[in-house]
């Protein structure tokens, strides 16, 4: 199976030369390509200089569409499936081949590297938030999703096309709610992450109500309108 | 209705006219979207040259004052073409982003070609 990790990079430089390296380390037969989504500090000269697989987006474009960019290379270059990897260093490289390994067992469309799946309860304002996604995700397709917000997920072949080709599907708990609804096989591993390496994540709480809440209502009308 | 009134609402309803008619002569703004605005303006100075449209209207859908059927009449309007502009710029922004990452992709596919050329030298 060719698969190609997705890396979406906004002012990420201080720590995608790490990233990338311990990808390239852990996973050496795994393609990878940077997006850089048209970062003011030095991450294309960063890609550039350290002489990895990169594109760079003119301006900033924000993550769905960052995401889209690398969907069209993976569709474009033959790839059959595609992983979504933080720059920042949370998700572990360790993962992709059980999640490769995965799909193929279970023939499916999405896996996603759960934190919660082995019991481990979220906690905060997160959890909350996390918890309230999977109750509507199970409510609206009876498909239950532990970790809905899990930004490590593999899509396949066919995914790659509907990001490649549809309108507004994004890298989102919505869009997994969305394909759960139309049957597609979405499958969960147990998987540990680690805290960003550096950087500013803007997940403060404010920000946090406002994408649940936003999460929760475009789970429920592409429920009722699509 | 006094005079003065109806003198005051012709004149805004000329001078938001000209104002529409001097942007398009301006080339600031599309034909195709300055249209709404031709038309609404022009609406505008025939309900202030014949107010009895106003108040046929309202006394038929039982309105208390005829200045209530006007608002509420020029609030469905707007409404109607700010979701308009709404999903306008979705899709600008759509084409935006779509034109970034071909822009983004062929540069990464000219930077490999150019890679290949290097290594054949």
């Amino acid at each position: 199976m060719k698969i190609l990790a997705v890396i979406p990079a906004y002012n990420e430089q201080e720590c995608i030369v790490d990233t990338v390296d311990w990808l390239r380390r852990e996973c050496p037969d795994i393609d990878y390509l940077v997006v850089n989504d048209g970062s003011k500090d030095a991450t294309a000269d960063l890609c550039r200089a350290h002489g990895f697989s990169y594109v760079s987006l003119p301006i900033n474009t924000r993550l769905t569409s960052a995401f889209r960019c690398g969907m069209k290379y993976a569709y474009r270059n033959g790839y059959d499936a595609v992983v979504q990897f933080d720059a920042d260093g949370q998700h572990l490289p360790s993962y992709i081949p059980k999640l490769a390994a995965a799909m193929q067992e279970h023939d499916a469309d999405i896996v996603i590297a759960s934190r919660f799946l082995d019991g481990t309860k979220p906690t905060g304002a997160r959890g909350v938030g996390q918890r309230l996604i999977t109750a509507l995700i199970k409510l609206t397709t009876g498909t239950t999703i532990t970790d809905p917000t899990s930004g490590m997920r593999l899509f396949n072949r066919n995914m790659i096309e509907h990001f490649t080709k549809d309108f507004d599907i994004a890298p989102e708990p919505d869009t997994v709610a969305l394909m759960a609804r139309k049957h597609k096989t979405i499958v969960e591993i147990p998987a540990k992450m680690q805290e960003r390496q550096g950087g500013t994540s803007y997940l403060d709480l404010p920000h946090i109500v406002s994408y649940m809440g936003r999460t929760c209502l475009s789970i429920l009308l592409f429920q009722w309108l699509r | 209705m006094s005079i003065a009134l109806r003198i005051l609402l012709v004149a805004g309803a000329v001078l938001a006219f000209a104002f529409v008619a001097q942007r398009i002569r301006k080339s600031t703004v599309l034909m195709g979207d300055a249209i709404f605005w031709v038309a609404l303006s022009g609406l505008l100075i025939v309900l202030a040259v014949f107010p009895e449209i106003t108040f046929f209207f309202s006394d038929l859908f039982g309105f208390v004052s005829p200045s209530n059927f006007i608002f509420l009449f020029i609030i469905v309007l707007l409404m109607a073409k700010m979701f308009a502009n709404s999903s306008e710029i979705s899709l600008l922004k759509h084409r935006v982003n779509e034109l970034a990452q071909e822009n983004a992709l062929l540069e990464r596919s000219l930077r490999d070609r150019m890679g290949e050329l290097e290594q054949k030298k």
